[in-house]
């Protein structure tokens, strides 16, 4: 592990020679090893208490017991603080002991992966950690990419290669990757282990898009760009197998370098915690100048005629310099207001938390195996507190599965599926799936639920066959047929896969292609159609055709696109058919289906020849070639017959649209991020009901400059304001809800507006002078979805909110290109269970489901924050009530430092005799039940607002410790001062005196947490009682004989407890302090509870009357939204794969049938892909983003 | 990742009431019943404890004589050090209007002592004290060792300060006879004190048992000569010394000196009557500004004529009581007022 640590000076430049490790040794590269843990056994200690003793906290009592050496001021023997110290510091030491043990093991996990690489010619299995830089590796299909690899060849012609790159940066659809043509030769190991090409690249950086380098090879140059790279966390798909040149390994990797280090995340409640304890040093010093200024007036006026019983010590000169070391001492005796075992009992009680959601089979995936996991243990709390939900797209809040689902042919409407009820059954209790088996070529995993369209086709309707002809026909998927009958699809986007899979099993069975035909089963029956054009897809166009001529000689265009378009280029004899289909689309897209819009037209022959002859012309223009060709395209495309339309499911992730409500009503903002495109994106906000058809308006901010985003977002405003005030005004409405607040808990919020703004638009709007704008506008929606945005723009936004709004941020995510928001975020939530890692090792909670954010935030959350908060509350009252009877006491003995109590009293008191029963209720309390805080997510509001603990609450506890301790002292003071024992001795020594206080206070503080603890488990009446009952052991045992006759100095108080603790005028003084202390309290809740109670007061009330009424209980009920007509077309395609497939590049053919086709340059297709894909990154149609809705 | 796969069977079967936090608890609830018979409860409770005190704590007799001034000319001669060995008696008469009933205790009070000083009370060595090892002065500080370096036995500056007057109750019958009445110096310690706490070092014969160590400086005779009459009261289990030992928590504080022997005039106690008090006035308060009394007092069950408890209690019961009103009309005020969810 030792070796991952090398530190090296920055490179310049990277020099690799394939196949010679001596060469790239010279260069002492990073190994691909990997080392995220941050100790070994050997300098686990020094480091670990190095680190420890950063904290304020650990330092302070260092100080304290540096301070209780010096024997003038000593007030307190070393071991009250000694004791707690080593404590809280070996329990930190295991759990961060426990944490690198874990992180170790991860490491080695990863670092131990598998991979093959070329070693003296051979192929040999090599652990990941052992690959080298200059390694030529080969990778499988769907393995995962182990270091930056120049790719060098490939099982696929041309040397292509198919990556997945979501783990990098979202995006799902496939990308294509290409070896240079002189490498993508070296298909076999004898010819690759002859390579020794060089090259030299730019140093490691963490630009994902961007490589810049060149190949040495045989005394030629090749350039190489990101085209020919294969980062780290990157995937193979559909490509067998290729080879790649490790060019950057392990930490060097861009994937590694954009991960960046962990940042230790802190919660408020901490941050606050630093504050009050730095409050608490004030106050600390401010009554050690007190005393001290007491002490010298003291020594002035009495301690200098009092030296004939107790001359000064010899250091001591004067009255002032006595009450200087008075003030030392009083810091040393009054340092428990700081509470040592603060810190290390909020990490317990944190500990706890987590266990109970790792625990949790509520949050346990059955069908992936994955229980929630707390990654981070330090920031439970602040998952009650949260405001706003930063939620990627993909892998999230969708499967990133698309099925088939409903479909309108002709006006008929195929797809639906009732269960007995009548309601849209769920999986599970669906009838029986469509069966396929007369189709030998069908694929297993598809599933249609309604008969009829079957039978449709088996009847022979010719509009269903034209149909799924379509379907099979107007596409750009590859197939690929292993065995006779094992038909494989690649398909660029899991939309068309989808839908070309339909077709298959409906009896229309895409076979194969070549760059000039299509071969369709059609019911069994192979035809082979000519492929006369293909009209690719773009953003702007939102529609792709085909020209095919079918074996009758007949030429036809199919049509697929997104209904705004199509709808408005059919010929107008359909209009009948139009107006069902129309329906049957907003029915889909009400239902959050992604739909598309089919259309054929038949062509003669004569308009063709001529209509191919002017494409030609404007495919060979120089200039605007794109334009042209869009409007030759545009002018075929026209007067279409309808056929109907597709309706495919983006299938959800479970319950993602009851959470995202919940959630909602809980007063959480949802924003989603997501590198799609902006229809997904809209399409999946819908069906996930963040954004819905009562909302006042969407808004749509497209713009492209700085102007345009800005006028956008305050017309956007404006119109907010303009309808608020039309809404009546707005002060009055704001009124209403806050009055109504208690009742219109079950009520869904009114959904005003949602916030709809692109990768590009938000690259202006998180310009430093526009973002307090964009947030203005954003927060003031109920909805904001940001579309296109990069991984970094992730972060930004969540930046951009942590900073200005003070608000409680979570990011989840699952993909690689969320890690910079989840690391960004307050906390981090990774989607654990899919292929990718490195969200959830980036993560502080990973669960499998989107669904289980509900209860990590309204349960978890929810009692973590109230645990941590009535903990903290009576953390700080316990500690202050007991040390400031010091002071009290301070007033009476001449402000000479004396103790109240026992010094082991003041050792134990923290750490044994009020520790556990605290501990308990900070672990196990509950103020209502779990259902209840799902039922009224209103109870989540106190935690975003901060109620429970705060420098208010602060105060009052403060306040009540110190109006404890008032009574803790003034009362026993009272009642010693005159009387005597039963026997008539004196009742008023010292001794009697600490051993009262000591028992009225830990009888106190025992009432009070039980007063406090709301929920009163086994464990809990375990501490309190035993608690009190451990104080009296070791209080009998400490008086003991036994003890005092091994110690007679340590044990000073023998026989104390029995004499005292026997005296009925002693017990009357406990009872009397502690009803005087504790009935305030009680009387004060039940006034609160009476006079204002709140929301978890009332449910609780509301429980205790219903279970009175034997009341059964009905679950909430959530009002499913039908949608009214809007665009549900969403396509996750990508242009530029028409004129891949017409020039035949991605296909094995013989070279004689490929030399027809191969009229251009051999690299210019990908050239033009590239750049149409560059173009429509930087800037994306605007028409395509017109506004959703009017 | 392997870790997650492999554990979650075993975690899912794991399945227990506390890892789902479903433990079987009693949920606390402030009802109104609860609280309001609750501080009825308690009220009722303080108030009769409260006057039961009040009442046994009248039934005491106490009578205070503050002997600094009085006895002015010894606090005069006792403000030089020089004059430490004369020796100076002052006699207090006064006349107790009623009979003390009962036992009678004699405590000697002393104002603005400050045996609570931190250094002072840890200036004592308790090995010493129990007879272990008497020649550890372990915190003893400046009167651990004479100057020559002999160790102090007692050692500390409680015991150096050792309260020193003699004080002798007399009952004047008439103007002749003056009848010295009776006392104990016995009993007037802790069980604990007197044979655990205190103990002289295994010896027959005491001077030799303290032999090597010096008298605490202002005493003005050996730890072996406090009580030469009886054997068990002297030495370092010396009643007074003892008493003296177990240092007071207040600067003013009354310690038991001697406790009344019923025999003869007094089987009843301390008839009314003409008394003085012989005082052989040994330790200086004047020096300090402090003062010294002493008292004579009764007793019952509760201790001493201390009004502090009972007051206490009954104000503490009032006060409950009122609040307990105004709850519960607070309460009924608001009950019907009192927001429950609808039923869904």
């Amino acid at each position: 592990m030792a070796l991952c640590a090398k530190k090296r000076p920055p490179e310049e430049e990277r020099r690799a020679r394939a196949n010679d490790r001596e060469y790239n040794e010279k260069f002492q590269y990073a190994s691909n090893c990997i080392k995220t843990s941050k100790y070994n056994i050997l300098t686990f200690l020094p480091v670990n208490l190095f680190e420890q003793f950063q904290e304020v906290a650990n330092t302070y009592f260092l100080f304290l017991l540096i301070l209780q050496l010096i024997p003038q001021i000593s007030s307190l023997s070393w071991f009250t603080t000694i004791v707690p110290l080593v404590l809280v510091l070996t329990i930190t030491a295991v759990k961060d002991a426990t944490d690198d043990y874990f992180r170790h093991k991860s490491d080695n996990q990863v670092n131990n992966r598998q991979s093959q690489v070329l070693i003296n010619g051979i192929l040999q299995q090599e652990q990941w950690m052992n690959v080298c830089v200059g390694d030529i590796i080969k990778l499988e299909n769907n393995q995962f990419v182990a270091a930056d690899l120049l790719l060098l060849s490939s099982s696929e012609p041309h040397g292509l290669c198919y990556i997945e790159t979501a783990e990098l940066d979202g995006e799902t659809n496939m990308k294509v990757r290409q070896a240079i043509p002189v490498t993508s030769e070296l298909g076999d190991i004898s010819k690759l282990a002859k390579f020794d090409g060089e090259v030299i690249c730019e140093p490691p950086n963490n630009k994902l898009d961007k490589f810049s380098g060149t190949l040495y090879w045989k005394e030629n140059k090749f350039s190489l760009s990101n085209q020919n790279m294969l980062l780290r966390g990157c995937v193979l798909r559909n490509t067998e197998w290729c080879f790649g040149l490790v060019i950057f390994a392990g930490p060097d990797t861009k994937l590694m370098q954009n991960s960046g280090r962990t940042k230790f995340k802190r919660t408020s409640i901490d941050r606050l915690m630093n504050t009050l304890v730095l409050w608490i040093f004030g106050f600390l010093v401010c009554m050690g100048v007190i005393l001290a200024i007491g002490n010298a007036i003291w020594e002035y006026k009495v301690g200098t005629r009092f030296q004939v019983y107790l001359p000064w010590d010899e250091a001591v000169d004067s009255a002032f310099f006595s009450g200087f070391l008075s003030f030392w001492s009083y810091i040393i005796i009054l340092n428990t207001v700081v509470p040592i075992s603060l810190y290390v009992s909020v990490e317990v009680i944190r500990l706890g938390h987590s266990y109970f959601i790792n625990w949790d089979k509520k949050m346990f995936c059955m069908k992936k195996r994955t229980p929630a996991e707390a990654r981070t243990t330090t920031l439970n709390e602040e998952l009650g507190q949260v405001e706003y939900i930063f939620s990627d797209k993909t892998g999230t809040l969708t499967q990133n599965i698309m099925v088939f689902n409903k479909c309108s042919i002709n006006g008929h409407s195929y797809g639906d599926v009732f269960d007995v009820l009548g309601h849209k059954a769920e999986l599970g209790e669906r009838p029986e799936p469509v069966d396929f088996s007369f189709n030998p070529l069908a694929d297993k995993k598809f599933l249609f639920w309604d008969p009829t369209l079957l039978e449709a086709v088996k009847m022979g309707d010719p509009h269903t066959h034209e149909f799924f002809r379509l379907l099979s026909l107007c596409h750009t998927v590859m197939s690929e047929e292993k065995n006779e009958g094992e038909l494989y699809y690649k398909a660029q986007s899991p939309d068309e896969g989808a839908l070309v899979t339909a077709a298959r099993n409906f009896g229309f069975v895409f076979r194969f292609r070549t760059p000039k035909t299509i071969t369709v089963h059609e019911m069994g029956t192979a035809i082979t159609y000519q492929l006369l054009a293909i009209l690719d897809f773009n953003n702007i166009r939102k529609r792709m055709s085909v020209i095919v001529r079918n074996p009758e000689g007949k030429i036809r265009l199919y049509c697929k696109g997104a209904d705004t378009i199509l709808l408005d280029r059919l010929h107008h004899s359909t209009q009948e058919l139009l107006n069902a289909t129309t329906d049957h689309l907003n029915e889909y897209a009400g239902e959050g289906l992604r739909t598309l819009v089919l259309a054929y037209k038949d062509l003669d022959e004569e308009y063709y020849e001529e209509w191919a002859d002017r494409r030609l012309q404007a495919s060979l223009a120089q200039d605007s070639r794109e334009d042209r060709l869009a409007s030759v395209y545009e002018e075929i495309e026209s007067d279409l017959m309808l056929l109907g339309a597709t309706a495919i499911e983006d299938k959800l992730q479970q319950g993602v649209p009851e959470t995202i409500a919940l959630l909602t009503l809980a007063n959480i903002k949802i924003w989603v991020l997501t590198g799609d495109k902006q229809e997904t994106a809209v399409n999946i906000g819908y069906s996930c009901k963040m954004l819905t058809d009562d909302m006042s308006e969407v808004f749509v901010v497209t713009g492209h400059t700085v102007l345009e985003v800005r006028e956008e977002l305050r017309k956007a405003r404006e119109k907010m304001m303009d309808l608020s005030r039309t809404i009546g005004n707005g002060f009055t409405f704001h009124e209403k809800l806050t009055s109504s607040k208690l009742t219109s808990v079950l009520e869904a919020v009114a959904g005003e507006y949602a916030l709809v703004i692109n990768g590009h638009s938000l690259a202006h709007a998180l310009e430093a002078d526009m973002e307090l704008e964009f947030l203005e506008t954003a927060c003031a929606c109920k909805a904001v979805i940001c579309c296109r945005v990069t991984p970094l723009q992730k972060a930004q936004v969540v930046e951009l909110v942590k900073k200005y709004k003070k608000a409680v941020t979570l990011a989840i995510g699952d993909g690689a290109n969320d890690v910079s928001m989840i690391k960004t975020a307050h906390i981090g939530v990774g989607i654990s269970g899919q292929e990718g890692i490195q969200a959830v090792l980036a993560s502080d909670y990973s669960f499998s489901q989107f669904k289980f954010l509900q209860r990590l935030l309204l349960v978890h959350g929810r009692w973590s924050y109230l645990r941590m908060c009535k903990f903290l509350c009576y953390f700080f009252y316990k500690n202050f009530a007991f040390t400031m009877v010091h002071f009290w006491f301070g007033f009476f003995c001449g402000f000479s430092a004396q103790t109240v109590y026992d010094q082991y009293f003041i050792t134990l008191y923290n750490i044994v005799y009020t520790s556990l029963p605290v501990l308990a209720m900070g672990v196990f309390d509950q103020d209502v039940p779990e259902q209840r805080s799902m039922e009224y997510p209103k109870l989540y509001e106190p935690g975003q607002l901060n109620l429970l603990f705060n420098k208010r609450e602060f105060f009052i506890c403060i306040a009540q410790g110190i109006y404890t301790s008032v009574l803790m002292f003034f009362i026993p003071y009272g009642v010693f001062a005159e009387a005597t024992r039963d026997d008539g001795t004196q009742l008023a020594d010292y001794q009697s005196f600490a051993v009262t206080v000591a028992t009225s206070l830990v009888i106190v503080v025992s009432v009070q947490i039980g007063l406090d603890t709301g929920y009163w488990t086994a464990i809990n009446h375990f501490f309190i009682w035993g608690s009190l009952a451990v104080y009296f052991a070791i209080l009998f045992a400490m008086h003991s004989k036994g003890l005092f006759g091994l110690f007679p100095n340590q044990f000073r108080f023998v026989g104390n407890a029995q004499n005292t603790l026997a005296q009925p005028t002693v017990w009357l003084t406990i009872v009397l302090t502690t009803v005087v202390c504790i009935m305030p309290v009680v009387a004060f809740r039940f006034l609160k509870l009476n006079l204002k109670p709140d929301l978890s007061d009332t449910v609780r009330y509301t429980q205790l009357v219903r279970k009175k009424q034997k009341a059964q209980h009905r679950c909430m009920r959530r009002v499913g939204r039908t949608g009214s007509r809007r665009s549900g077309y969403a396509f996750s395609h990508q242009e530029g794969f028409g004129e891949l497939i017409m020039s035949g590049k991605n296909m094995r053919l013989s070279s004689l049938a490929l030399s027809s086709f191969t009229t251009r340059s051999s690299s210019s297709w990908i050239e033009s892909l590239r750049r149409k894909k560059s173009d429509s990154a930087s800037s994306p149609s605007g028409g395509a983003d017109k506004p959703l809705k009017g | 990742m392997d870790r997650t796969s492999q554990g979650c069977p075993s975690r899912w079967r794991d399945n227990t009431a506390l890892k789902q936090q479903h433990l079987p608890a009693h949920r606390l609830q402030l009802s109104a019943t609860k609280v309001l018979s609750g501080f009825f409860v308690t009220g009722t409770f303080c108030l009769g404890v409260g006057i039961i005190l009040i009442l046994s704590a009248k039934s005491t007799k106490e009578i205070e004589i503050n002997y600094t001034n009085i006895c002015a000319n010894c606090a005069e001669l006792r403000e030089n050090t020089i004059n430490f060995d004369k020796e100076c008696t002052c006699s207090i008469p006064f006349y107790l209007p009623e009979t003390m009933q009962g036992n009678v205790y004699m405590y000697y009070k002393l104002h603005s002592f400050y045996q609570n000083l931190y250094r002072y009370s840890l200036s004592r060595s308790n090995s010493q004290l129990m007879g272990q090892d008497i020649m550890d002065v372990g915190n003893c500080d400046l009167f651990g060792k004479t100057p020559n370096g002999t160790p102090i036995c007692p050692c500390g500056a409680i015991a150096n300060s050792m309260f020193n007057d003699t004080i002798i109750l007399s009952y004047n019958l008439n103007s002749s006879i003056h009848i010295k009445v009776p006392m104990l110096s016995s009993g007037i310690t802790w069980w604990t004190d007197k044979f655990i706490k205190y103990q002289n070092p295994n010896s027959n014969h005491l001077p030799s048992a303290f032999a090597g160590t010096a008298k605490p400086p202002f005493w003005p005779r050996a730890v072996y000569e406090l009580d030469e009459e009886d054997v068990e009261n002297n030495g370092l289990v010396n009643d007074d010394f003892i008493v003296w030992m177990r240092t007071a928590a207040f600067p003013t504080f009354k310690k038991l000196y001697r406790r009344l022997r019923r025999i003869q005039y007094f089987t009843e106690g301390l008839p009314a009557g003409n008394y003085s008090f012989n005082i052989t006035y040994n330790f200086p308060v004047t020096r300090y500004h402090g003062e010294k009394s002493v008292v004579l007092s009764t007793l019952t069950w509760s201790g001493g004529r201390s009004l502090f408890l009972g007051l206490a209690y009954t104000v503490t019961g009032t006060v409950t009581w009122l609040a307990s009103f105004v709850m519960m009309a607070i309460y009924l005020a608001r009950k019907e007022r009192m927001t429950v969810f609808p039923q869904q």
